[in-house]
């Protein structure tokens, strides 16, 4: 317990990191939001409007009241309005975009974790085998071709030349989506080809990741110790080796949340999926600040409880960090 | 390896193997065919250990010559560029033919000497990013595990805030901010956001090293904190600084081309982060003009290999388990061959 507590006060601390660089980063810069509107308006505007244009964008008064007045509209969760869906507030579009960024990120996370996981157990017990020997390799090579070039080339293949999958949009544009059949098939069609681009980036990692702690595992004196016992082989690689060897790969899978969230923006660039990196990408063209900094908030803390997750499967799955010792 | 050639039992063995069966004993030589080991050239005996297993990895050294060809390319890039990589050269999407080798792009501009001058900026941003990150991980990571308590404390909250924060939207609000951001701000983004691994790892490697006898040797001999650290510490950890190195340079080559691909660098370098932004934009695939697209997508891809590659080779060097994986394989064939156990490895 005390440990789970600790980390909470650690990703509070980190949360806050981010708030304050938030904040920042848009004052250090050289043109701040409101200059760029006063600029685009060409001397057309009133000292008084000027000043009326700060207020409501919270750039006016000294540092330190900015801050506070951002901490007190956080806490609201308004987050501005959005400049390009003027007058809506950003958190409409926000939360509407994120919605199928958590769904196309947490299919595709689960699938490739879950085969990397599988391919990294069989690849250790084979150590040196056909399988690990090839495949190894070329998984954690996929990894390292980028999501920008994976997905163009699958877009390219499957929605321009075969036209197997569709151009992109996350379901049909007379489709409602609700809870029924006809709109479940048509949303996971659209998303299949998001989904396999970033499952291919990533499940190498994990292919890796755990191939690699499974065979310094395989040579520890309990392992020694349980085939010298006449246990099974599957329970040893099961229970004995892998339950070990995945608990770090839970934990840096959390880690590497925010760089998986990074290659699916891409990916939904590249693929026209309606999720945050498309309307990030758009904000950004549109000079939409409100949006782009509520979008570093949102994921910073999406982030952070993926993480917050992830240490708490670590107390279920090892005893050693109940008893609240330092491991 | 060479050892076991020059000792006598793997020929007693196989002697002792040869009079049970009653066949023709196999020579070393055949043996070690079998097993696929050679003796160390020559040349490579005098290296220190792990400089030799990384030359004879040929994963590694694979690895090696493909990046060496790209940084010669790039290296040469002005003289070896038909034409000027800024201007236009052509006609908007000529076929690659023998005026262009790889064809022009939609603006005219001939791909052939944009792909040279992109990979020497991609490459140059890619292993500066890399090498600020990982010399930013290298003094937060041995400073916190070298010297402990409150300093260790403090730098391992930062270090675990670098890891945690989520880097591309981060990167994103910073370049939205900057107008226009130039390849080199791009890297320094890139290393201001990616030292957390190396961080960690070196400072769990200072912690391992600190306490081994070596260490206290020089304590006690009175030799100055930052001679420790440079002359006794560092050079133990060196294939973990090389292996954070290539990992930070393959993440900030791939994020920078994902970055400007989606528009946020500086439209007017050439990078092949620029390249692809261009070639999507003129919708290159969309009208047949993949000569546009593949060049600058293959080279981000196969530098990506080559460094990954790279990356196994170091990884066997920091991680003896891991290359005993590779030659237990060998040896498990080799005796499964002949009937025995195979239990043992």
């Amino acid at each position: 317990m005390l440990f789970l507590l600790r980390r909470l006060g650690f990703y509070l601390a980190a949360f806050f990191v981010a708030i304050t660089l938030n904040f920042f980063i848009p004052r250090w810069m050289p043109g701040d939001p409101t200059t760029r509107i006063v600029l685009s308006l060409r001397g057309k505007i009133k000292p008084e409007q000027i000043e009326a244009i700060k207020k409501a964008y919270g750039y006016s008064g000294s540092l330190l009241d900015q801050y506070w007045l951002y901490l007190q509209r956080l806490s609201h969760f308004d987050f501005g309005i959005s400049t390009v869906n003027f007058p809506a507030p950003t958190s409409d579009l926000l939360f509407y975009a994120a919605g199928w960024t958590l769904f196309l990120v947490g299919v595709a996370t689960a699938l490739s974790f879950g085969i990397g996981i599988v391919m990294g157990i069989y690849s250790a017990w084979h150590r040196g085998g056909f399988f690990d020997s090839v495949f190894t390799p070329v998984n954690v090579m996929l990894n390292a071709f980028t999501p920008a070039v994976v997905a163009l080339l699958l877009w390219y293949a499957f929605s321009l030349e075969w036209a197997l999958f569709p151009l992109g949009r996350a379901h049909d544009i007379d489709l409602t989506p609700g809870w029924d059949f006809n709109s479940a098939v048509n949303i996971a069609w659209h998303a299949t080809l998001p989904v396999i681009s970033i499952v291919l980036v990533n499940f190498g990692a994990w292919h890796l990741g755990m191939r690699n702690t499974m065979i310094n595992l395989l040579n520890e004196d309990f392992v020694v110790l349980a085939k010298a016992k006449g246990l099974p082989d599957r329970r040893i690689r099961y229970r004995y080796v892998a339950r070990n060897a995945i608990l770090p790969q839970i934990t840096s899978l959390a880690l590497s949340m925010g760089y998986v969230l990074g290659g699916a923006f891409i990916t939904e660039v590249v693929l026209n999926y309606p999720g945050l990196g498309k309307f990030t990408l758009n904000a950004i063209e549109a000079r939409d600040y409100s949006f782009i900094q509520a979008q570093l908030l949102l994921l910073t803390g999406s982030v952070l409880i993926a993480n917050l997750a992830s240490d708490i499967l670590n107390v279920i799955f090892d005893p050693r960090l109940r008893t609240g010792s330092r491991h | 390896m060479d050892q076991l050639a020059a000792t006598a039992p793997a020929s007693d063995l196989a002697t002792k193997h040869a009079e049970k069966s009653g066949t023709a004993a196999p020579t070393p030589q055949q043996l070690m065919a079998e097993l696929r080991i050679r003796p160390t050239p020559g040349p490579l005996r005098n290296l220190p250990s792990g400089l030799q297993i990384f030359l004879s990895n040929g994963k590694g050294m694979a690895g090696v010559i493909i990046l060496a060809v790209f940084i010669i390319m790039a290296a040469l890039a002005p003289l070896i560029s038909p034409y000027d990589p800024y201007r236009r050269a052509g006609k908007p999407h000529i076929e690659p033919g023998v005026e262009h080798f790889l064809g022009t792009s939609r603006q005219g501009k001939d791909i052939y000497s944009q792909l040279l001058a992109g990979g020497r900026t991609s490459l140059t941003v890619g292993f500066i990013a890399g090498g600020s990150a990982t010399l930013i991980g290298l003094i937060v990571g041995i400073s916190a595990g070298y010297f402990g308590g409150r300093t260790d404390e403090i730098l391992t909250f930062f270090v675990n805030v670098a890891l945690v924060l989520p880097a591309l939207p981060l990167i994103i609000v910073f370049a939205s901010f900057v107008e226009e951001a130039s390849p080199t701000i791009i890297g320094l983004v890139l290393a201001f956001t990616g030292w957390g691994w190396s961080a960690r790892t070196i400072r769990t490697q200072t912690l391992a090293i600190k306490s081994r006898e070596f260490v206290l040797a020089a304590e006690l001999m009175g030799e100055a904190k930052w001679r420790i650290i440079l002359m006794e510490i560092f050079p133990n950890m060196l294939s973990f600084v090389i292996g954070g190195f290539v990992l930070a340079t393959i993440y900030g080559i791939l994020a920078e081309a994902g970055l400007e691909f989606i528009g946020l660098g500086s439209p007017n370098s050439v990078t092949w982060g620029t390249m692809l932004y261009w070639a999507q934009h003129a919708q290159a695939l969309e009208t047949g003009a993949w000569w546009e697209v593949w060049p600058e997508a293959i080279a981000i891809m196969v530098t990506g290999a080559a460094l990954v590659l790279i990356n196994f080779a170091v990884d066997e060097i920091t991680s003896p388990q891991l290359r005993a994986a590779r030659l237990g394989g060998r040896i498990r064939r080799f005796l499964k061959r002949r009937g025995r156990s195979v239990d043992v490895f």
